[in-house]
């Protein structure tokens, strides 16, 4: 006999009736299994957008600069930072245009027959921002202008009635288009001055290439009533405004080259050149800060704090990307806080929402950084945005 | 109507290379851009025309550089991909592109022989990006509205291949004294 494998009657029982609970376990989970099948999905699901646009959301304009037929619109959900949807939107694609009222998206175009060749074709598309579909184009004339994105490439009125984009062929001019009745209106020259920046539900302004601004009004039916210009007021050779302007009420501010801000005011006198002041100390610009990419300034309306990309890099870093975002009270003319970027960033946009978010991207990789916008703490990153995201744009 | 064009182009063309042999950057930007864009003359600007005869790469020791790196001297105000890359050269287009006629220029120093010389960054058109060798430098790069010495353009709209854009050159078209 051997110690150890001597079982008694009762502990032989309790081990039979452990199993046969056990085997009664596994067959009732077996049977769960077995008639709880996971349900068939509904075939032809498609998602749509809700009708109220969040704050939170914004559009990453992709240039694709590496395929340039292939421009790309993305929506993200920068709170949950997900990608919500895209359009896609043509050849030397700059940005969308979002109207303040009403469930449509504006997206001036460029078309080939033949991709990068055969009869060009310029349209202002409209987008259900619902369902993120065409739902009407305007065609234009085809002399859109082709640059780098720039948010003064095309904007609206103030009254959301006439969409203005700016055509370079090289001759200088601004296409007009109404989008009540969504028709060409007309074409507008500017010879001389770039891009458009309104003022007014009736009044934009160009930057012209000897320092001044061309101030063009235009009639109820959105055709030209009157062109005044401004004074010389920079020097467009030593220290040239950067054309990458933000909006706050009735001012456009614009950085310098060398950091100076400058306040463009409308008045109903016209446009108004309202004393400059800097952005970087003596101190700083010895240190060889400037600020620097391609969206480089952003604006919260509410609090008045400007946003601003910089970088260590002195003359002719323009275009450089910013490690670091700088903010300003525009009140007090002062800088307040300082955002150290995760990532190297060309583009920054602030929502407009007492809670604002921080977004940023570069063209130089495809991803948006998201921060609080308040604290400057990072919050999450979405990448794989296209290839290269250029311009954001609040919904 | 063409060939009155064409007169008229190579005339301003002339008149252009003139002025950027005699005078200075600074003083060649403020004459020629106040009477440029000033008026609504804009499609006569100082032009460099892509049918010149290709002139064969210069002396390394007078060109000195690598013209496949951004760092080549002449690519001091570049920005795109270097046609050298693509099938082209520092002057020439890839097979099957076009040089554009506007283009935007800058005043490039040669450390070799010490001279300034005027280049000219003609976009070669009417395909898809080449994608190899970008290279953005923008030593006195203006912006758009100032736009012969801007290179935020897609200078490819004077081309007749419409406006896809391959690649950019630099060309050489004079020696800024």
């Amino acid at each position: 006999m051997v110690r150890g494998v001597v079982v008694t009657g009762s502990r032989c029982r309790a081990w039979a009736g452990a199993l046969l609970a056990l085997l009664a376990g596994a067959a009732a989970i077996w049977s769960r299994s077995a008639s709880a099948q996971l349900p068939v999905d509904p075939a032809d699901v498609v998602e749509q957008l809700p009708g109220q646009r969040d704050p939170h959301w914004v559009w990453v304009d992709d240039a694709a600069f590496s395929a340039y037929p292939d421009g790309k619109a993305f929506l993200v959900d920068g709170d949950g930072g997900r990608m919500l949807g895209m359009l896609n939107t043509g050849f030397s694609f700059t940005a969308v245009v979002v109207p303040k009222a009403g469930a449509v998206i504006y997206a001036p175009e460029t078309y080939f027959s033949r991709g990068v060749r055969g009869t060009r074709t310029d349209v202002v598309t409209i987008y259900d921002a619902v369902h993120l579909l065409p739902v009407g184009e305007v065609e234009i004339p085809p002399k859109r202008a082709s640059t780098i994105p720039m948010s003064g490439d095309q904007a609206l009125t103030d009254d959301d009635r006439f969409l203005l984009i700016y055509n370079f062929t090289p001759a200088q001019s601004v296409t007009v288009v109404d989008m009540h009745s969504r028709k060409f209106v007309g074409e507008i020259e500017t010879a001389g001055c770039a891009l458009v920046y309104p003022t007014g539900p009736r009044t934009f302004f160009s930057i012209c290439g000897d320092g001044t601004l061309l101030v063009t009004t235009l009639t109820d039916a959105g055709d030209l009533a009157s062109h005044t210009r401004t004074a010389s007021f920079i020097d467009v050779l030593k220290d040239p405004l950067s054309e990458k302007g933000v909006r706050r009420g009735d001012t456009w501010l614009f950085a310098s080259f060398e950091g100076v801000l400058h306040p463009l005011r409308a008045t109903a006198a016209g446009v108004k050149a309202e004393p400059t002041w800097p952005l970087f100390t003596k101190e700083e610009q010895a240190q060889r800060w400037r600020t620097g990419g391609l969206q480089h300034l952003a604006l919260h309306g509410v609090t008045g704090r400007l946003f601003a990309i910089v970088h260590q890099g002195g003359p002719e870093t323009h275009k450089d990307l910013g490690d670091q975002v700088w903010v300003y009270d525009l009140g007090h003319r002062r800088r307040v806080q300082i955002i150290s970027m995760r990532n190297k960033v060309g583009s920054i946009q602030v929502s407009q929402d007492y809670q604002p978010l921080l977004f940023a991207c570069s063209m130089e990789s495809n991803r948006l950084d998201i921060y609080d916008a308040t604290s400057g703490k990072y919050l999450r990153t979405v990448d794989s945005l296209g290839q290269t995201p250029a311009v954001l744009v609040n919904p | 109507m063409a060939d009155m064009r064409s007169s008229i182009d190579a005339l301003v063309e002339q008149m252009a290379r003139d002025l950027a042999r005699r005078v200075s950057r600074r003083s060649f930007l403020g004459s020629v851009g106040a009477m440029l864009f000033s008026s609504a003359i804009l499609p006569l600007l100082p032009v460099a025309r892509g049918e010149e005869p290709a002139a064969t790469r210069s002396d390394p020791a007078l060109d000195p550089g690598d013209p496949h790196a951004c760092e080549y001297w002449r690519h001091c105000a570049i920005d795109g991909f270097l046609c050298s890359c693509c099938g082209g050269s520092a002057h020439s287009c890839p097979p099957g592109t076009e040089q554009a006629a506007v283009t935007w220029v800058g005043t490039c120093h040669n450390p070799a022989d010490g001279h300034d010389y005027i280049v000219s960054y003609n976009d070669c058109c009417g395909k898809d990006e080449c994608g190899r060798c970008q290279c953005t430098r923008n030593e006195d790069d203006k912006p758009l509205y100032v736009p012969f010495k801007a290179n935020d353009y897609n200078w490819c709209l004077g081309s007749k291949l419409g406006i896809a854009y391959h690649c950019t050159v630099a060309r050489i078209v004079g020696v800024s004294r």
